[in-house]
């Protein structure tokens, strides 16, 4: 295990490096010019070329390249150009509510497809399958900036029972983390009902309920770990997305969250924070697949890592 | 996807406050307790009068920071921190601060404090984004506490608008310059980047206390999201933040009024002068009057904006009255395009006299505005493919000059100096905003002429002919200037709108409280 743990980390260090190496690249290349941008548009020539000198803007882009992986190396991802403060500050101020969101869209959306997925698949091709069919295509198909608002008007507007947007408190978390998460479970509980179904038919079920196990506790103790594998990679892969924010959600819920800073940054040319952000989200995303590897061997005994 | 996202809730939210007012929510406001929440449409960059660039981070120092002058509307210089000043020589200007004027922290303000902050920003080392526009301050003395003595270079006219500075306290460092202390109406108690900002009244401040106790401003970039806000009274204020189509929608909110007065941004249509076919003056007129400006004012704004025919809004001290507007005539477009040479190859048909290309921002109005005029210059038989660029790529591409047609808005013209920077030949790009290539001895000798002259008298005459040749060459079409709308809750009153968007007033509100409050 601990052998399967060090590979995977080793092989986690090419792929970040790859990502940061690919931004550091595209966000250099688009145009726009972060002194331009900071100075604002009435500063004189030598002004720009000073400034540009002091952010070693000036350098080949291989040398800024080399002093990025230095810095990296040494835990300094140096300091934003937009607000002057030290870009592992700026990232770890949103990191709260980014988690925060984050494990609130998660619970949402296990909350509604666990429960949905066993039913769905327990009652096939009955009306409740159909109506859970119907939610997930719902689900699905409503995207966040219409869902959102949505909710807002009857939650917040009509009902008046939580807060249009904001930060800070239990009842600003509700709206963004439902927005967020019912896509979600509306995936989880699509996949986890035909793999239930799947399972259901499996010999190891029909022979519980030959022991005299009632159905559903053939279903929830035996078929439903076995039918959780494939669930956890999409959560896995999921979760890695909620980490790297969603600037729809986050817009529309003025939620300070790691998506907003990073689309700000890039507006900005805020190359430091940029590099930062993405770096912050690469290994988010890699962590949280290790992870969900790791769970496999929980979920299922079978599974060794050697 | 924005735009069918604005279309979907431009067709709901009406509906919705039908449906917010008949459930009728009864809970506590923070108008009740008498809390000012105002709604942004971003975050600031900074709160640090030295380093702030954007609208969001100037308009929120105007609340917690004073500054040794400021301007009335028509951008004239009235008394701030300085009760008087005095421009002894072209090249000596003396200001004397009030009496007993204090910092947040209690500390009494004084003329140490006004050199600080403007040798820190003159300070390369600090990387002010201001310092270009003191570049003409060749020292600054404090003779005693309260008077300052700025000498200058060389005459500066526009030197003035520059002291609409906010003064930071002697020693305060940029990293670490938080909570930002100023002397100004109201103190910062809190500040979330990305989030907000509460503020709360400053009793020592020397103006007066402020009516509002509180303020909390909120930066809510999805603008139905602040309109909902509004809607539900959890953001009492916003100015300029509530799209045009939903103003109707909001007002059925009974406890919600608007306020609209003139506005001092100027959008403009941006030409290319080097283009060969956009260096023939007679072509540029062609496409203004191809244009049905008033169409697009009707229509996309609603009416809420004003033809403008200068780059500075009718209400500027330096604005030149009486520039013969352009028509809107298609007929006489397309006999200039003619005499021009460039005429249609087939008559009403489908193929063009020429092709041209114009940029503009993905801001979901401004494509709009483009596929009207797309569709107007048309009709006279240009044909325009629209490029909507992300801003960063599609100021590069102006600032480099890399356009034929381009649609942008001046913003926060303190100075008609503004005309050395784009209209001087030699302020071309990449470093000057003369984005068009526009050459002209006379408007040189003009605006150099212009930025050395001391007399206001003189300079607006200067200034006068410059904006008459602008108008017969066109290098730029002044399209029009939007008006700033408020929509605030009844109760809130005392605000100023002023043309250029100046949160000053905020300290001369009050709440309103029972009869009073309906009127």
């Amino acid at each position: 295990m601990r052998r399967y743990l060090f590979s995977r980390l080793r092989q986690m260090v090419p792929v970040v490096f790859g990502v940061v190496t690919v931004v550091f690249l595209l966000i250099h290349l688009i145009p726009g010019d972060p002194v331009e941008i900071m100075l604002g548009e009435s500063a004189l020539p030598a002004q720009k070329e000073e400034l540009r000198r002091e952010l070693r803007l000036d350098r080949p882009l291989a040398v800024q390249y080399g002093d990025f992986l230095l810095g990296v190396a040494r835990g300094d991802l140096g300091t934003s150009f937009r607000s002057r403060e030290p870009v592992l500050r700026e990232i770890l101020r949103r990191v709260p509510a980014t988690l925060l969101l984050s494990a609130a869209s998660m619970t949402v959306a296990l909350l509604l497809s666990i429960p949905l997925g066993i039913l769905s698949a327990m009652r096939q091709h009955t009306l409740l399958d159909h109506l859970c069919g119907l939610l997930a295509m719902l689900g699905l198909s409503m995207p966040n900036f219409w869902l959102g608002p949505l909710l807002i008007l009857v939650f917040s507007i009509g009902l008046g029972l939580f807060p249009v947007s904001g930060y800070g408190t239990a009842g600003h978390l509700v709206l963004p983390a439902v927005t967020m998460g019912t896509g979600m479970a509306a995936i989880l509980m699509r996949m986890l009902r035909s793999q239930l179904l799947e399972e259901i038919r499996q010999d190891y079920v029909r022979a519980a309920s030959a022991r005299g196990l009632s159905r559903r506790a053939a279903v929830v103790r035996h078929a439903l770990a076995n039918s959780l594998i494939p669930v956890l990679t999409v959560l896995g892969l999921q979760f890695g997305a909620l980490l790297s924010g969603s600037i729809i959600t986050e817009t529309i819920f003025s939620w300070p969250g790691i998506g907003r800073l990073t689309v700000q940054a890039i507006d900005a040319r805020d190359y430091p924070l940029v590099q930062g952000c993405i770096l912050f989200i690469a290994l988010c995303t890699v962590t949280v697949n290790l992870l969900t590897d790791l769970l496999y061997s929980c979920l299922d005994p079978r599974i060794r890592y050697e | 996807m924005a735009d069918v996202r604005h279309r979907l809730l431009a067709a709901v939210l009406p509906a919705a406050i039908a449906a917010s007012s008949l459930t009728g929510c009864s809970q506590r406001l923070p108008v009740d307790s008498g809390e000012l929440v105002i709604a942004f449409p971003g975050a600031p960059s900074a709160i640090d009068p030295r380093l702030s660039t954007d609208a969001y981070g100037t308009q929120i120092l105007q609340m917690t920071h004073a500054s040794l002058l400021r301007m009335d509307a028509a951008g004239n210089p009235l008394p701030d921190l300085a009760e008087r000043w005095e421009e002894r020589s072209p090249t000596e200007i003396a200001f004397r601060l009030r009496s007993g004027v204090r910092f947040h922290d209690g500390r009494e303000l004084s003329s140490a404090d006004v050199r600080y902050t403007f040798q820190w920003m003159l300070d390369p080392r600090n990387r002010s984004p201001h310092r270009s526009t003191y570049k003409t301050i060749r020292a600054i003395e404090a003779p005693d506490v309260r008077t300052v003595v700025f000498r200058l270079s060389e005459p500066f006219a526009p030197f003035l608008a520059g002291m609409v500075r906010g003064i930071v306290p002697a020693g305060s460092p940029a990293a670490g310059y938080s909570p930002p202390i100023g002397a100004g109406p109201y103190r910062v108690d809190d500040y979330q980047p990305d989030a907000g900002i509460r503020l709360s009244r400053f009793e020592g401040y020397y103006g007066g206390i402020p009516g509002i106790e509180k303020v909390v401003v909120k930066f809510l970039p999805d603008s139905n999201v602040r309109f909902l806000e509004l809607t539900k009274g959890s953001v009492n204020f916003v100015l300029n933040g509530v799209d045009p189509d939903l103003i109707p929608a909001a007002l059925k909110n009974g406890n919600l009024v608007t306020e609209e007065d003139a506005g001092s941004n100027v959008s403009y249509l941006g030409f290319n002068l080097l283009d060969p076919v956009l260096s023939d003056a007679r072509v540029r007129r062609a496409i203004a009057m191809a244009i049905d400006r008033g169409a697009i004012v009707r229509t996309l704004w609603k009416g809420h904006a004003d033809l403008a025919d200068s780059i500075l809004a009718p209400g500027f001290w330096a604005h030149e009255k009486g520039i013969p507007p352009l028509p809107y005539d298609p007929a006489a477009a397309r006999v200039l395009l003619d005499s021009a040479g460039d005429r249609d190859p087939d008559g009403e048909g489908p193929k063009p006299r020429f092709r041209l290309t114009y940029k503009t921002s993905q801001n979901e109005l401004r494509r709009r505005i483009a596929v009207v005029i797309q569709e107007q210059l048309r009709q006279i038989g240009i044909a325009v493919e629209i490029q909507s660029l992300e801003w960063g790529t599609f100021f590069a591409d102006i600032r480099k000059g890399n356009f034929q047609l381009y649609a942008l808005t001046w913003v926060g013209i303190a100075d008609p100096d503004i005309y050395h920077y784009a209209f001087h030949s030699g302020e071309t790009p990449p470093e000057g905003a003369n984005r068009g290539g526009y050459r002209k001895p006379e408007v040189d000798r003009l605006v150099e002429e212009g930025r050395r002259e001391p007399s206001r008298e003189k300079r607006k005459t200067i200034y006068g002919k410059v904006q008459r040749i602008l108008a017969r060459d066109l290098p730029v079409f002044p399209l029009w200037i939007n008006r700033n709308i408020l929509v605030r809750d009844r109760r809130l009153v005392g605000f100023v709108i002023t043309p250029d968007e100046d949160y000053a007033s905020v300290k001369e509100m009050t709440l309103r409280k029972g009869e009073e409050a309906g009127k």
